[in-house]
């Protein structure tokens, strides 16, 4: 039975949380209720927009178990959610294009699950090599997990196979409060290459496409599920392994309020884990297109958890902040342009005929210029005269 | 009580504390709890076993109950009642099997059930908590309970037990000191119960813990200075009672550092670098008694890394010192105000008078050898901001190692970000270097050398992945090649007989800056090459003040050819044009650039006049 659909929550206090899109879709019969093609139109055809021109995507759903997050994502049969409706957007467009000679195209999927901070392979057969799976950077690859299989796919019903086979291998824990609760990360990725002509020269354009579904509970992760650091929340680590996570947020903290202006990073804080925000750096800023899901469940009895979905989703959309260039203060040119500002107003004023050079430096060494190089064409001339002659004289 | 099968009772007590310990992640993956609630049971047995809690004539619970909880545990007791007799016995006995089952129902996310054990456990105690048989425990339910507050997000609350404890820790160590139970000595015979310095080893690690709690509970509250003081003294503590492990020290005492580096506490970062250094060193040789924190089998692998990650530590206190410097002696144009350098110089003498003053007040590590240790390296670096060249060079040496350092781990392939991050650090050394240094020629090279090692980082990079990275750099090198540009042009303005020489110089330097410029204006356009209408919010004032840039370059192209001279203005023209364009256009542009935007106004208004001016010229030639 679906459930799910954000929305305000109120008890004694009614909170406001502030979202781009909230939908509806506890009651079917609910005039205000949001179906899955709905959904798919207003944040799905954007995510196929993005990868077809190039770009990188990424759809994160965060959630408690059982408030609408799996249907949202992966549907039932008959009632297809987000993923199914955005790999067949993919694929018919594909045929089409294809059909058209426009381009030709290869699209891989690979399949992981981050658990307790280790990287495993939900597509790969039992091997020695499933789990922790070392995560690297590279020139040209960029990040990317060492020894992840790749799998190529020519539909959608391939890709929903994978899907299966990999969701089999995922863990999922019962503790005694909540019986099928999934405390991993998992990042479905297709990866999409697109060839064309572009004017007579070919033309290679690779995107990837990054379906994230968040651990179900915040206790999976110690610095939130997107593995960026959360500034709020109030719990205590009990442990001293986690000193480090503390002084690093200290750190960070500090840099925060010392610079509120300046984005750039004064001082180096080690950071002690998130994988997820590793794997996912191409993704969180620059020329992607990231989209999040927060799903939770109109029940009162689930008020706490809807609450504490609402806060995470809100700082989230925070947190996945752009980053910019850091630039030199430019104080130096101004002056210098001023100046010269100044010298032009004043020579104009004067109604000079003469030419108009700019700076002092400028004429001086211009006029310099002039005559050094009369001087070198003079003596050119004067050596090439001279070896003429010698090689006259050799003849 | 003569019937009370003691043997049973401390078998289950020892099975279930043993239970407790047993690692989440070493349960079942279907059944991650398995273990807490096996010695749930086995503590459960053990209450029913020792029978109900014992009746005491004095205890009048229901004006206890009024009081809300901060009042309850704050009070400090005014005197000491020893837990003796068989009723206190009993009470503590069953105090420490209260505290049990809290501590298990808040580590299987059961929070009520948890605070009323804790709860429990802290009216079983309360007369006796200064005695010996019970602060310790006391404490760790006080500390507890500050836990499950935590959690409820109720910050305030929890501050108010860690704080209790805190108080009746000190409290206790003055009044009485000698080293108290560890509770589960209750349920042990005399002949099995812990040395003094075993007692006092926990009771200090209870104490540790209690500050690294109250550590995080400040830092949520955001009293950062006091959060920093707290986890400086449990860093101390950890130092004091050798229990640390020496990677995981260095690298958290590093970090630390950082925080002071952001307050511009360079003696307090100093002390800590220094520290880490000398317990980073330790690795392999000291014997570890903690708790494992690092992933097996990653161990030679994560020596490297940490080692890398210190280094770089290092790298920032060098560089934010120098830069430091220069902003508290440049003037309005980024130069060395010689006016500034003389008042700090005056101030010099004050700071080192103050040295000492400062010194006692600031928290440091380590006594003895360790002290000493600590010290010799600390000797070798200045925290006092560099005020010439000499000075500033010691510190720019000091990063500059420190940098190859980092380069050993975080090379290019794997690390691709981290060894970019370094190398940009390596750039910023010199070019706070080149501040002061009064040479423009040694000033030149400088900026030369960032040039070389900036260029061979974007030939590799895929701009896809690294775009951020790419634009950073591209920048980057634009302005050190413009900075270059002025500085030849400052050098062959004081030459009597500057030749074509410098002056090709120059304008390839000109032309270098454009290239790069251009690079990144050009990493703006979409898939399909087109620049884009609507320049995004992150990239607009950079891409705004390249705009600016390439406009003054072309105004700065030295020719002698009129023709020549002629294109260039009205190339710069055309770039003034744009930025003048756009911003009326996108009205949130204009707030960007300002400065640049009135006078890009300006030079769009002279420039056409001073063109038409160079035609008539050249006609009348």
């Amino acid at each position: 039975i679906p459930e799910g659909g954000t929305g305000d929550s109120g008890r004694e206090r009614t909170k406001t949380f502030t979202y781009d899109f909230s939908f509806y879709s506890a009651d079917a019969k609910s005039p205000d209720y949001v179906s899955q093609e709905m959904v798919f139109k207003t944040l799905g055809t954007d995510v196929v927009k993005s990868a077809f021109e190039g770009y990188n995507a990424c759809v994160f759903a965060y959630g408690q178990t059982g408030s609408g997050k799996s249907y949202t994502m992966m549907g039932n049969s008959g009632d297809s959610g987000l993923i199914p409706r955005i790999c067949e957007g993919l694929f018919s467009q594909i045929n089409e294009t294809t059909r058209w000679d426009e381009a030709s195209f290869r699209t891989e999927v690979s399949y992981l699950e981050i658990y307790n901070e280790r990287v495993r392979d939900l597509l790969r057969r039992k091997s020695s090599k499933t789990f922790n799976l070392r995560v690297r950077e590279h020139p040209k690859e960029g990040p990317y997990v060492e020894d992840l299989s790749k799998h190529l796919v020519q539909n959608y019903g391939d890709v929903e196979e994978l899907m299966d086979a990999g969701n089999i291998n995922r863990t999922t824990a019962a503790t005694g409060m909540n019986d099928v609760s999934s405390r991993s990360h998992a990042i479905f990725t297709i990866k999409f290459t697109q060839a064309k002509f572009d004017s007579e020269m070919p033309c290679e354009t690779v995107s990837k496409i990054h379906l994230v579904d968040l651990a179900g509970s915040e206790r999976a992760d110690a610095t939130g599920a997107t593995g960026v650091r959360l500034k709020e929340g109030g719990n205590i680590n009990k442990s001293l392994v986690t000193l480090g996570n503390v002084i690093s947020a200290l750190a960070d903290l500090s840099q925060d309020a010392a610079n509120p202006l300046v984005k750039k990073k004064q001082v180096f804080v080690p950071y002690r884990d998130s994988v997820l925000t590793w794997l996912l750096k191409d993704s969180l800023g620059g020329n992607s297109k990231t989209i999040m899901i927060a799903t939770i469940s109109p029940a009162d009895v689930n008020y706490g958890e809807t609450l504490s979905t609402l806060r995470y989703a809100n700082r989230a959309k925070n947190i996945i902040n752009k980053p910019t260039i850091n630039e030199d203060a430019n104080v130096k040119l101004i002056r210098e342009l001023r100046a010269e500002i100044a010298r032009l107003k004043t020579l104009l004023a004067q109604g000079n005929q003469i030419a108009l050079l700019d700076s002092p430096t400028a004429l001086s060494m211009e006029e310099k210029l002039q005559q050094n190089e009369a001087r070198v064409q003079e003596l050119t001339k004067e050596w090439t005269n001279k070896w003429n002659e010698t090689q006259n004289i050799l003849k | 009580m003569a019937n009370v099968p003691w043997a049973e009772i401390r078998e289950k007590f020892q099975a279930a504390l043993a239970l407790s310990r047993v690692e989440l992640h070493k349960n079942p993956e279907k059944e991650p709890y398995k273990s807490k609630y096996s010695a749930r049971v086995l503590l459960e047995e053990v209450k029913a076993l020792l029978g109900p809690a014992p009746e005491e004539e004095d205890e009048r619970p229901e004006a206890e109950e009024g009081l809300g909880a901060s009042d309850h545990t704050l009070r400090l007791p005014a005197e000491v009642v020893e837990a003796e007799g068989p009723i206190a016995q009993g009470a503590v006995r069953l105090a420490v099997i209260e505290f049990h089952l809290g501590v298990n129902h808040i580590d299987t996310e059961e929070l009520s059930a948890g605070e009323e054990h804790l709860v429990k456990c802290l009216r079983l105690l309360r007369k006796y908590r200064l005695s010996q048989g019970c602060v310790s425990l006391y404490i760790q339910a006080q500390n507890n309970l500050g836990i499950l507050w935590s959690e409820r997000e109720e910050i305030e609350t929890a501050q108010t037990y860690l704080e209790s404890s805190e108080a009746l820790y000190n409290q206790y160590m003055k009044e009485i000191g000698s080293p108290p139970l560890d509770p589960p000595e209750h349920f042990l015979p005399e002949e099995e119960k812990l040395t003094a310095q075993e007692r006092s080893k926990r009771f200090e690690k209870v104490y540790t813990h209690n500050l690294y709690y109250l550590a995080q509970v400040y830092q949520h509250m955001e009293m950062f200075e006091k959060a920093a003081h707290y986890c400086h003294s449990t860093l101390k503590r950890q130092l004091e009672h050798s229990a640390y492990h020496p990677i995981e020290w260095a690298i958290n005492a590093a970090t630390l550092s950082q925080f002071y580096i952001n307050k511009l506490c360079f003696m307090e970062a100093r002390h800590c670098l220094s520290a880490a250094n000398v317990i980073f060193g330790q690795t392999g040789k000291i014997q570890t008694t903690e708790d494992t924190t690092e992933t097996e089998g990653d161990v030679p692998e994560l020596y490297h890394q940490r080692k890398g990650e210190i280094a770089r530590c290092w790298i920032k206190y060098c560089l934010t010192l120098m830069q430091n410097a220069q902003l508290s002696m440049q003037d309005n144009i980024g130069e060395l105000d010689l006016d500034k350098q003389y008042e700090l110089r005056t101030l010099r003498k004050k700071e080192l008078e103050e040295e000492e003053s400062v010194r006692k007040k600031a928290v440091q590590f380590g006594t003895g050898e360790l002290c000493d240790a600590i010290s010799a390296v600390e000797e070798k670096v200045r925290y006092l901001r560099p005020l010439d060249f000499e000075e500033a060079r010691e510190l720019f040496l000091l990063g500059q190692h420190y940098v190859f350092e980092a380069k050993e781990f975080f090379q290019i392939d794997g690390y691709v970000t981290d060894h970019i991050e370094v190398v940009q650090d390596h750039s910023a050394l010199f070019k706070v270097l080149a501040f002061f240094e009064t040479d423009m020629e040694r000033r030149c090279k400088m900026h030369k050398r960032r040039i070389a090692m900036l260029e061979p980082l974007i030939v590799d990079l895929n701009p896809q992945y690294y775009l951020l990275v790419n634009r950073q750099i591209q920048f980057e090198i634009a302005h050190a090649y413009y900075d270059m540009m002025d500085l030849k042009v400052a050098i062959a303005d004081k030459l009597r007989d500057p030749d074509s020489h410098i002056v090709k110089k120059i304008n390839n330097l000109n032309k270098s800056a454009m290239k790069y410029y251009q690079l990144f204006l050009d990493s703006l356009r979409d898939p399909n090459k087109v620049f884009p209408e609507h320049i995004g919010e992150d990239v607009l004032r950079p891409a705004m003040l390249a705009k600016f840039r390439v406009a003054r370059l072309y105004g700065k192209i030295i020719t002698a050819d009129p023709k020549k001279e002629l294109e260039n203005l009205a190339t710069s023209l055309e770039h003034y044009k744009f930025i003048v364009d756009y911003c009326e256009k996108h009205p949130e542009a204009a707030q960007e650039i300002e400065v640049e935007l009135e006078l890009s106004k300006e030079m769009v208004s002279l420039l056409p006049t001073k063109m038409e001016r160079f035609r008539t010229k050249m006609a009348l030639s």
